[in-house]
């Protein structure tokens, strides 16, 4: 075969592998094998939204070949869930779920965690959606994105979301903070890296911030952590390295925001 | 013909008693009839032989019935009757001359009734009598004979009339009442109760009818019922009757001062007398509103005055309490209190059990309250005026708390609304608690888990279809549709068997069939209810976002629980007799609602001219903490009332109402001749009911009566000329069929 065609045939096989891999990326976001969990009873069940990556996501990729949505999945739903369901009344489901924004069951769920979504990408019918359901009561939990970057990816979707409504840092008076646990101190929870390295930040995002976005009655809607892995605390509360005092932190931010949505 | 045949005339056997006055003693009479009957049975049994069967029972059965006649005459059977003795009783006339008896034309009932009273005594076949006139409006008087003036009395008491005039007769050979009126009773017609305590006297009350049954050119707004307070920006119900003698097409409107708040189309059915419409009302402003309602007219009406009705509604400008003790976090909690979060006439107070060793409040008007939990004291927890039980345990509560809840709903006269939930209702222990008799349900027991987190679609039964607080829509056919399009729940539970007071206002249909979702019942003095779900949520969440049926469901809910439960001060004023009399009813209790008993109570009434009255209120003989009174309001208008508590002379409490009072203009309303009052009146004293058109036989019917003083009189009947055209028929058939049948 002259070099030529040969190149040629290389070529054409390189891009049907890309065009493939690159349609997995974009089809396993709703991954039915991924989803079908069991539904276990419970008023409260751990929901994890399943979103479309941005341009900066499918550049990266996600941990294992995971999406970026899968992260600490499902370890950290199965830690946190217990955890509520020994550090509170709640009748918590076992097993976590995972939907995407335009599943209609999510208005059963008006509790949602979106985790890295530094990396997220809500087109404007999903970005609809979801200021549909934070507005007639849901609540969106977001965590696990770090710095300049994911900060300005994250809101550029949000932005989609509530175009008229800002971004502010929570108070440190707002019920979320104290409805069952007092948390005063603002303390960087790191992710797991965290045992190697010792730093607690990722990229740029040296400094926590705890964020929101509120509706016209004053509640908060949107909980955005930010510089933060309350998720990667969640995820390895059973690991022995990892610091107890970090998890149980994170266990308290999320039991808060849980009990504030079932509240407010 | 009657009496050619039978001596007397049909009324004559009618009120008479049947004797028998002959003075053969009775074994003759027995020993005649068994001897003759022996003797026809001997000559059959003679012929049997010679002749067929048939032909002696015919003869045989013949002599007999005349054997009986024989037997009969011999008897002597005479009527007996109690009759007066002429020129020594006394026949009362009496006249109503209340404003109904105006209407009329060319003749008022007025001018009618006058003349058939005069008739009677210038009758010459009337017995003689002497003659006590009496006229009547809300109350009898005697007069010494009826005055040609128009009636003009405002109220019209039939049973306090004849009260008046049955006991002056006691000591009067009183023969016979004659009765000339309308009907038109103002003070609620005349019980079964007030009936036979006028039956008693046992004086014939002869009733004589004027004036129209049916007016076709008559509308009448007859009676409007509304609650008398509701909450700002709620939403009432006014039932409004409406009574006609022809189809129509006519319309409601319901003013607020000069403003037109409603205007309504209503049929008027052609078989009927009597329509009822329902018309819905919001009022925003807090304070006293004098609604007046008004039904178009007919072109040819005369009488307008009875197409309009005023009725006042007091819109709160107090904020009422809800209690909500909830046993788990749940979405259903944060909807509920998200639902009525914005409405300003009412607060929820909520305690959240977040954890095994945690409380969480919120609603709370100060730090100390709910701080030390659920309330330990009924003063606690009678400050609020609904409570909401949600997912929680009953042996959360101690049995005196338990206790105090009952207490809450049948003595505070609260709302109890219980809520579904993994430890709510049955599977809390509810149904085993202190206050499982307040509840609508008999609650399964603990050991069965009747809690399913399942979607059920909800179903408006039809008593749920009639209450106001489940409307979406006025229209009814609308507010059928918007329930039967909601999301469905996302859960329910089994409530186990309804007690028989239990009203059923939705239905959950389930996988296994249709189960009671919300369920009511009266208690004592307050009311409880199971929504056995905690799953409405799904309404807020799967609706539009504009859609406010969640949050209308759960507003009108607690507005319902909370506007049925009386302050411990209260005072209610009602129009009695009529409208003559106002009576008013102020109760004081402490703030455990614990009567006082030991209170003097004084009461003003102030009409809305500036003129006051003091009221002297009384203890009630069998409620404690009671106090009554009475006021006959000597103007129309809006009449304020204030009631003070003094406890030595020191003011403890004060309440205050009002009402409209409009003089006069019962008698406008329900102005038909009310015959069916009237003849039962007379059927029940002995008496007849006459058309003043035919009093014919009234005359004659005077002679007869058990009451005054009367002697009995004796009839004989044996020689009625019937009795001998029925002997002369049985022995000339006999003699026709021997004659036929030669062989005899």
């Amino acid at each position: 075969m002259p070099k030529a065609a040969r190149m040629a045939w290389i070529a054409f096989a390189l891009s049907l592998v890309t065009v493939n891999v690159w349609a997995q990326a974009i089809d396993s976001d709703t991954d039915a094998s991924v989803r079908r969990e069991r539904d276990a009873e419970g008023e409260f069940q751990f929901v994890r939204l399943a979103y479309s990556s941005n341009s900066y996501g499918r550049r990266g990729g996600g941990w294992g070949g995971r999406q970026r949505w899968q992260t600490d999945w499902p370890d950290a739903e199965h830690h946190f869930s217990r955890g509520i369901g020994r550090l509170t009344r709640v009748a918590v489901a076992d097993q976590g779920r995972i939907l995407t924004p335009m599943d209609d069951e999510i208005y059963d769920f008006p509790w949602i965690y979106a985790v890295e979504v530094g990396y997220w990408y809500l087109d404007g019918q999903e970005a609809s959606r979801i200021r549909d359901y934070l507005l007639r009561g849901g609540f969106l939990m977001v965590d696990d994105f770090h710095g300049t970057w994911e900060w300005a990816a994250f809101v550029a979707s949000m932005e989609r979301v509530f175009p008229d409504r800002p971004i502010v840092d929570i108070p440190e008076s707002d019920e979320a903070f104290h409805v069952i646990y007092d948390l005063d101190q603002r303390i960087q929870i790191p992710s797991r890296q965290f045992i190697y390295s010792g730093v607690t930040w990722e990229q740029d995002g040296y400094t926590p911030h705890w964020r929101g976005i509120y509706d016209d009655e004053g509640r908060l809607m949107v909980a955005i952590n930010f510089n933060m892995d309350i998720g990667d605390a969640w995820e390895h509360a059973d690991w022995p390295d990892y610091p107890e005092n970090m998890t149980a932190l994170a266990y308290r931010f999320g039991i808060n925001y849980l009990i504030y949505a079932m509240t407010h | 013909m009657f009496e050619l045949l039978f001596k007397y005339v049909r009324e004559d056997y009618a009120r008479s008693e049947l004797i028998f006055a002959g003075d053969w003693p009775q074994w003759l009479l027995y020993a005649i009839s068994i001897f003759g009957i022996a003797a026809i049975g001997a000559g059959i049994a003679f012929r049997r032989r010679d002749v067929a069967a048939y032909r002696l029972i015919a003869i045989g059965l013949l002599q007999t019935t005349m054997l009986a006649v024989v037997v009969l005459l011999i008897s002597q059977p005479t009527l007996t009757a109690q009759k007066i003795r002429e020129g020594e009783n006394t026949v009362a006339l009496v006249l109503d001359r209340s404003s109904s008896m105006a209407y009329g034309v060319p003749e008022s009932r007025f001018q009618v009734a006058m003349k058939s009273l005069a008739s009677i005594v210038e009758d010459e076949d009337a017995p003689k009598f002497s003659v006590r006139h009496y006229e009547f409006g809300a109350s009898a008087d005697l007069v010494d004979s009826f005055i040609a003036t128009s009636p003009a009395d405002t109220a019209t008491s039939i049973a306090d009339s004849l009260r008046v005039i049955l006991e002056e007769a006691r000591f009067n050979p009183l023969a016979a009442i004659i009765l000339s009126s309308d009907g038109a009773d103002t003070s609620g017609g005349v019980d079964a109760d007030e009936l036979a305590e006028i039956a008693a006297f046992g004086v014939p009350v002869h009733t004589i009818g004027v004036g129209r049954s049916e007016i076709a050119d008559d509308v009448e707004l007859t009676d409007v019922t509304m609650p008398a307070r509701a909450l700002p920006g709620s939403t009432v119900s006014a039932r409004v009757t409406i009574q006609h003698d022809r189809a129509a097409s006519t319309r409601v409107k319901v003013y607020d001062g000069d403003e037109l708040l409603q205007l309504v189309p209503v049929e008027l059915g052609p078989d009927v007398n009597s329509t009822t419409a329902w018309i819905e009302i919001t009022l925003d402003a807090a304070g006293s509103h004098q609604l007046r309602f008004s039904v178009d007219g007919e072109a040819t009406e005369d009488e307008l005055r009875n197409n309009t009705r005023s009725t006042l509604i007091d819109i709160a400008d107090q904020q009422y309490r809800v209690f909500y003790y909830e046993g788990e976090p749940r979405w259903e909690y944060k909807f509920i209190r998200r639902a009525v979060g914005n409405d300003k006439d009412l607060s929820i107070a909520t305690l959240l059990r977040v954890s095994p060793n945690k409380y969480y409040r919120q609603g709370i008007d100060s730090p100390e309250q709910l701080q030390d939990g659920f309330p330990a004291t009924r003063d606690q927890l009678f400050i609020y005026d609904a409570l909401i039980i949600g997912s929680v345990e009953a042996a959360s509560l101690t049995t005196v708390q338990q206790e105090m809840i009952r207490d809450f709903v049948s003595e505070r006269g609260g709302s109890l609304l219980m809520l579904a939930g993994p430890n709510g209702l049955g599977n809390g222990g509810w149904g085993q608690s202190a206050i499982a008799d307040v509840l609508p349900a008999r609650l399964p027991a603990t050991g069965m888990d009747s809690f399913r987190r399942r979607k059920a679609s909800v179903l408006l039964t039809p008593q749920g279809a009639g209450n106001q607080m489940l409307r979406f829509s006025a229209n009814a056919d609308e507010n059928r549709k918007a329930w039967g399009e909601l999301p469905e729940i996302a859960d329910y539970q089994l409530t186990g068997s309804l007690k028989p007071a239990a009203i059923t206002l939705l239905n959950a249909a389930t996988d296994a069939g249709q189960i009671p979702l919300l369920i009511t019942q009266a208690f004592g003095r307050g009311h409880a209810y199971i929504l056995a779900s905690g799953g409405t949520w799904r309404w807020q969440m799967s609706l539009p976002l504009e859609d406010q049926k969640h949050e209308t469901f759960w507003r009108q809910l607690l507005r319902e629980l909370v506007a049925s439960a009386p302050e411990n001060v209260s005072l209610v004023a009602t129009a009695e007799s009529g409208g003559t009399d106002v009576m008013l009813r102020a109760e004081f209790r402490d703030d455990a609602y614990t009567p006082i008993d030991d209170i003097g109570v004084t009461a003003v009434a102030s009409h809305e001219g500036g003129e006051t009255f003091s009221i002297a209120m009384q203890p009630a003989a069998d409620e404690s903490g009671v106090f009554i009174g009475t006021l006959r309001p000597p103007q129309a208008g809006t009449w304020y009332f204030e009631a003070v508590a003094l406890r030595n002379n020191e003011p403890v409490a004060i309440s205050r109402t009002s009402i409209l009072h409009e003089s006069g203009q019962a008698e406008h309303f329900g102005f038909r001749q009310n015959a069916g009052l009237l003849r039962r009146l007379s059927e029940v004293t002995g008496g007849q009911y006459f058309d003043a058109d035919d009093l014919s036989a009234l005359p004659d019917l005077l002679r007869y009566s058990s009451s005054g003083i009367t002697e009995t009189e004796y009839r004989a009947i044996w020689d009625a000329p019937a009795v001998f055209i029925l002997l002369f028929l049985l022995k000339s058939s006999e003699w026709l069929l021997r004659r036929r049948w030669s062989s005899i």
